[in-house]
């Protein structure tokens, strides 16, 4: 994407006011994007992504600069700029070491480039999913369905003589249902994503994933409001696991805990959790939405065990806040694009499975809420306390579901959460989803089998 | 490549290739910005980026795509692309602006902003962080603290003689304190958005960060049922915010939005006046024209709770017979022309802030929502929302309650006004418009305390 011999100097140009370590990012990237709504193709975009990222640490500063001018010129004064804000000297210059090319083993094969692939194709997908939607009920009011496919292809090098180049493809469809029945609305979602080409979504079973977002929708419609109050809460597998994400992920992330702004930080060998909780980050399963070869320092991915048997093991690093920790990285460095530094980051997080099989857990819950599909949440990292909608819903009544529920949010505190989990299931599954944070929106994983947490607060609108 | 010249061989290479109409959309901001902890710089950003977005007519349809590399090449992948998604869309054609219209002239940039260096900047940034960690014992640290201005500039050029180019800019600070007492940990946030940097007060900004913090601390639980509540500005921001979508016309004609068949009939208490004002001298939407190239105005959207019109584009305005009220923004040259409003707020009233709780014989405030983008149904307009805030007996704010939910639906919410503040005050974080509102008294919402 550039070459060589350039990368070196912005390298050295990076360094020339005393910083210990300079970065170069480029990336160049193809999205589209697809919308069919109503029935119509509605929205089709496609475009390119290019820029330039440049970072410079010296110590505990570090400095970062980006643009989209890519000649020789821009890119050497964007180097400087950032070397500029670096303060201070530093006794001995940093050199930059020859750049040797690393190979980049690709973990995650693909067969269709989405940019490879007629937009018609595509198009096939989108229509038949909005017919199993609009066919499922006659409360079905609409359905929108969204392609998202991107080709990002990534150059990473830095001063310590790391030069390694990686191409990541990423296509989802989201599937949206909504129903209604006059005065009322009510939507289901299913997105189903992957780091794979378009074989991921030809082949996706969509008499499955749509027919399950028409079916919320219409469950939904037909709902009572949650109760509030204190509940046993079981939550499914898949896209459950956001709680957790939420709750616990982000306190584990480095950028967290190097300023001991996490309720997690120092703990390392302590029990913060469940004996029934192992709690896992693994880039490395193939083609899985939140996967990568190497994260976006150029570190190799990895599977990092966070959490075992209730027992902190360790965070998410990346290389600057590993920095503070005097710690390595994890190849936990992520970022959305060349305008985000990179910092510590999941990508597929998971509770390992349990012994309980899901019909034991429901039947030994005698009145609480079973969250079959949980929505988006957010959580305060200072204080771990954390929100997140259920996005479908049932009342658990003597060990049986009862009567669906609408309008339900959990709140509570990340870390005594886990410590209340007193079931967990064996029927692991993973969940697509975007990631907000400080260095942009990615895709992660999150995932658990179903569990079961003795007490949180439910926020409904009925007393 | 340069602007100018990348332009017109566009034009040239597109009419050439069966587009009639061609727009060409740019868009570049420079950013700067640093965050300080423990007195050190712990990020710096400096940046300048910027692309651009084609819209072409191809067979009356309207293909889109947008390239951030403007070479040669680049004018082949964006004529290319837009015509194959011009061939595939199905909706209701859209078209191109002819120009020849009157545009305000208001300027929204701020030069004296942009001769601010980056050390006055940083030292204001430290002096903030200073001041948090000496204002109260129980201070624990700064959570963060950042200091950050963009200056970004759009151009808009078309086929049939339109150019029309406008600037923007302001700084922005953000601080969060967070503050310790025994195993509880609580923040509170300052957030200034201005183009005037000399009207920040670093004492201010310190004190507001910590008291925030300061007043959650030693939270008690309330029964949970429904209260008088009063939702502070910002927090009541946020809210409409998620619901704003409503309120335009591309919602209302896909069946996407309640207020569908409205327009004339009262919507809200007779307290609540929605205004759009795109002239707004501190305001981040504030420009002369939308993203369509037509000119924009002042518009009120609800008048003592009466729905007087939607939000429109040009495309939206043709399918109900009107004229587009200037609402046709994309997010940026990425995004396809949508209904968006810009600086949109509920008209302050009298009652200060204290006066509206002061009323109230048992109550609660709400300070803070969070979980917008998951706990709000935006079409049904229910929501169940975590909240922060405090408790209010006899006229006076007791403390901090424990974390709580709140749900209820929007539009219930809007028809529950009983009182409108004066304390106006805009939200800085929404991606939607630029949205602002006073603190308001409202009827009853169900609450739920932790």
């Amino acid at each position: 994407m550039l070459n060589k011999s350039l990368i070196e100097d912005v390298l050295a140009a990076a360094l020339t006011t005393g910083g210990d370590f300079s970065e170069v990012f480029v990336e160049d990237r193809f999205n589209n994007s697809m919308i069919l709504q109503g029935g119509r193709l509605e929205k089709s975009v496609s475009g390119r992504d290019f820029g330039v990222g440049i970072r410079v640490f010296k110590g505990l500063q570090s400095v970062y600069a980006y643009t989209n001018d890519f000649s020789r010129d821009g890119l050497l004064k964007a180097a400087k700029t950032a070397a500029q804000a670096i303060q201070g000297t530093n006794a001995q210059e940093t050199v930059v070491l020859p750049l040797e090319k690393e190979i980049v083993h690709n973990l995650h094969p693909t067969e269709l480039m989405p940019n490879s692939v007629e937009k018609t194709r595509k198009l096939q997908v989108l229509r038949k999913a909005n017919e199993i939607i609009t066919n499922y009920d006659p409360a079905i009011a609409q359905a929108i369905i969204r392609l998202v496919d991107e080709e990002q292809n990534v150059l990473i090098a830095n001063s310590e003589g790391k030069f390694v180049e990686d191409k990541r493809v990423h296509s989802r469809l989201a599937l949206q249902a909504v129903a209604s029945n006059g005065s009322d609305m009510q939507t289901g979602f299913y997105g189903p994503g992957a780091l794979q080409g378009f074989e991921f979504i030809e082949n996706l079973d969509l008499n499955h994933y749509a027919k399950e977002a028409a079916r919320i929708a219409v469950t939904m419609l037909n709902a009572d409001f949650a109760p509030s109050g204190k509940f046993p809460v079981v939550i499914d597998n898949e896209f459950g696991g956001v709680i957790f994400h939420e709750a616990c992920g982000h306190g584990l992330e480095a950028a967290a805990v190097a300023k001991n702004n996490s309720v997690f930080a120092n703990k390392v060998g302590q029990k913060v959790a469940s004996d029934l909780v192992t709690y896992i980050d693994d880039g490395t399963i193939q083609n899985e939405w939140g996967s990568i070869n190497i994260d976006d320092e150029g570190e190799k991915a990895r599977k990092n065990v966070l959490i075992e048997n209730g027992i902190l093991k360790g965070y998410m690093i990346d290389k600057f806040n590993g920095r503070r920790m005097g710690e390595e990285s994890t190849g936990s460095g992520r970022r959305e694009s060349y305008r985000f530094a990179p910092t510590s980051r999941m990508t597929n997080t998971y509770i390992a499975p349990g012994k309980s099989s899901p019909e034991e857990i429901i039947a030994n819950t005698e009145h609480g809420i079973y969250a079959k599909y949980m929505g988006g949440g957010s959580v305060n990292p200072a204080t771990g306390d954390y929100n997140f909608a259920i996005n479908e819903a049932y009342l658990v009544k003597n060990g049986k579901i009862d009567k669906p529920l609408r309008g339900a949010t959990l709140i509570g505190n990340g870390a005594k959460t886990i410590q209340l989990i007193d079931m967990v299931g064996n029927n692991l599954g993973h969940g697509a989803g975007m990631c907000g944070a400080s260095s942009g929106s990615i895709p992660v994983n999150v995932g658990q089998p179903m569990i079961r947490v003795s007490e949180i607060t439910v926020g409904g609108r009925e007393a | 490549m340069e602007l100018v010249k990348f332009r017109d061989q566009l034009f040239i290479e597109g009419e050439k290739l069966g587009f009639s109409d061609i727009e060409l959309y740019y868009e570049k901001s420079s950013n700067f910005s640093c965050q300080i902890f423990k007195g050190e710089i712990d990020g710096y950003e400096s940046s300048t980026v910027g692309g651009v977005s084609v819209r072409g007519l191809y067979n009356g349809k309207m293909g889109y795509a947008y390239t951030e590399k403007l070479d040669e090449d680049s004018i082949k992948f964006l004529l290319e692309n837009a015509k194959e998604n011009a061939q595939l869309i199905e909706d209701d054609p859209e078209e191109l602006f002819a120009g020849n219209a009157k545009y305000e002239e208001v300027n929204f940039f701020s030069p004296a902003l942009t001769e601010v260096s980056a050390e006055d900047k940083i030292a204001f940034l430290k002096d903030v962080e200073k001041k948090v960690l000496a204002y109260d014992p129980r201070v624990d640290q700064v959570d963060f603290a950042v200091i950050q201005d963009e200056s970004s500039e759009k151009a808009l050029f078309n086929n049939k003689g339109l150019a029309l180019s406008d600037q923007n800019n302001f700084l922005f600070v953000a601080v969060s304190a967070l503050v310790k007492e025994g195993e509880e940990i609580k923040n509170g946030m300052c957030i200034k958005l201005t183009k005037d940097f000399t009207s920040l007060n670093a004492d201010e900004i310190a004190k507001t960060a910590v008291e925030e913090a300061l007043s959650y601390l030693g939270g008690k639980t309330y029964p949970n049922k429904k209260y008088p509540v009063i939702l502070k500005n910002t927090a009541v921001a946020s809210l409409l915010a998620v619901f704003a979508p409503s309120f335009s016309a591309e919602a209302v004609q896909k069946g996407q939005s309640l207020l569908k068949g409205k327009l004339g009939e009262t919507i809200a208490s007779d307290k609540v006046t929605l205004l759009d004002d795109p002239f707004l001298p501190e305001g981040i939407k504030s420009s002369t024209f939308d993203s369509e190239g037509v000119p924009t105005k002042k518009l009120t959207v609800v008048e003592n709770g009466k729905l007087n019109s939607y939000f429109y584009n040009l495309k939206t305005a043709k399918k109900d017979g009107v004229e587009s009220t200037g609402h046709g923004y994309k997010s940026s040259y990425k995004g396809t022309v949508g209904v968006t409003p810009s600086n949109f707020y509920i008209e302050p009233a009298e009652s200060s802030y204290e006066q509206l709780y002061s009323s109230l014989e048992e109550g609660i405030i709400i300070t803070e929502l969070a979980g917008l983008h998951s706990g709000a149904n935006q079409i049904s307009g229910d929501f169940s929302l975590m909240a922060y805030g405090y408790y209010v007996k006899e006229g006076k704010i007791e403390g901090a309650t424990n974390l709580m939910t709140i749900a209820g639906n929007f539009f219930e919410v809007l028809r529950d006004v009983e009182e409108v503040g004066s304390d106006l005050k805009f939200s800085p974080m929404g991606g939607y418009g630029y949205i602002g509102s006073p603190s308001l008294k409202i009827k009853s919402i169900a609450v739920t305390v932790d």
